[in-house]
């Protein structure tokens, strides 16, 4: 018997077929002894299958299920909880600290990148020190519309170089 | 909502049952069927008498043990049972059982082995056997609810009553012995 046969016998089984296809099935029944002992088991397990839920029992008192699922409806039936009204001081201070801090910032942030030279001069003067020469500065102050040069003398790496001089003499 | 909680009282241990046939897990099954009657609640507008009442929440927990069932099938790997199904039909093979394995059990020694036997099938198999034989449902029923074919409900249906046969089978040869 094949597969197809025998899925054929279990739709016959199961009232699935046309009323001729069933009429055909029940001639093949009549000669065919395999195919009568195959309906058979497939019947006896539908049988022992018949009713058998009926015993099955839930395992909780009627009150506590029904107080799970009442609970369960009436949390989810709840409307969203409205978030409180925001006192007028707490939402001027939510406004007004970060605008503060993003105050201090900017401000920090001018002070920081602002040139100002060394000794507190305004940026319009500035001091040069001539690399080739140590002893030489130069003060210009663009405001005032001054220079200013001082020269010191002997200059440090010319002191030097006559001290180098005295000890190869 | 008084009206509501005698439905549930009339149905309770019916709808825990179906839940209970597909899972196999008493736990699961009460959350199952307590969630089967949350949503029943929520969906009762829904609910236009076309079937019984009975019948509408029955369908509503199957489909959630469902949903269940398919969750946990893809957190685990294939069963070697529903491997070998896939690969040739074994049911194909199997002899006919000629005794019926079941005459003159007691209804509680019964249930114990349909139990047994129920839970070492599949549970593609399983909630086939379960849709027809307890829900009644026809073939095209059942592949809308599974959302397979109808051939694969008939190939699934056979193998399952076929496996189950060989599982009471053997449990009748264990006593004996």
């Amino acid at each position: 018997m094949d597969y197809d046969a025998q899925l054929r016998l279990q739709a016959f089984l199961d009232g699935e077929l046309a009323e001729a296809e069933a009429s055909e099935v029940t001639d093949w029944l009549a000669r065919d002894r395999e195919a009568a002992a195959l309906l058979e088991e497939l019947r006896h397990t539908c049988e022992a299958l018949r009713g058998i839920e009926a015993g099955i029992r839930l395992p909780e008192s009627r009150e506590f299920f029904w107080s799970k699922v009442e609970r369960e409806i009436q949390r989810l039936e709840a409307p969203a909880p409205k978030p409180a009204p925001v006192p007028l001081f707490a939402l001027l201070r939510r406004c007004l600290v970060p605008a503060t801090a993003v105050a201090l910032l900017i401000i920090a942030g001018v002070v920081l990148t602002r040139p100002t030279g060394p000794s507190g001069l305004t940026p319009a003067a500035e001091i040069e020190t001539a690399l080739a020469d140590s002893g030489a500065f130069t003060y210009r102050d663009y405001s005032a519309g001054t220079t200013l040069v001082w020269l010191s003398y002997p200059a440090d790496n010319e002191v030097a170089e006559d001290d180098e001089t005295d000890i190869v003499e | 909502m008084a009206a509501f909680e005698e439905l549930v009282a009339r149905h309770r241990d019916k709808i825990y049952a179906r839940a209970y046939s597909m899972m196999r897990n008493e736990e699961e099954a009460v959350d199952l069927s307590q969630e089967a009657w949350v949503k029943g609640w929520q969906r009762l507008r829904q609910f236009q008498g076309e079937s019984s009442f009975g019948t509408w929440i029955t369908r509503i927990v199957i489909n959630l043990c469902l949903d269940q069932l398919r969750k946990q099938k893809r957190q685990r790997t294939e069963s070697i049972e529903a491997m070998s199904e896939e690969s040739g039909g074994v049911e194909r093979q199997m002899p006919v059982v000629t005794v019926n394995p079941t005459a003159g059990l007691e209804r509680g020694e019964l249930r114990q082995r349909i139990d047994r036997a129920l839970g070492q099938l599949s549970y593609e198999h399983r909630t086939v056997l379960v849709l027809h034989e307890f829900e009644e449902m026809e073939y095209k029923e059942i592949a809308r609810t599974m959302g397979c074919s109808i051939g694969t409900v008939m190939s699934r249906l056979f193998y399952a009553r076929r496996k189950l046969a060989v599982l009471l089978a053997d449990l009748k040869k264990q006593d004996s012995v």
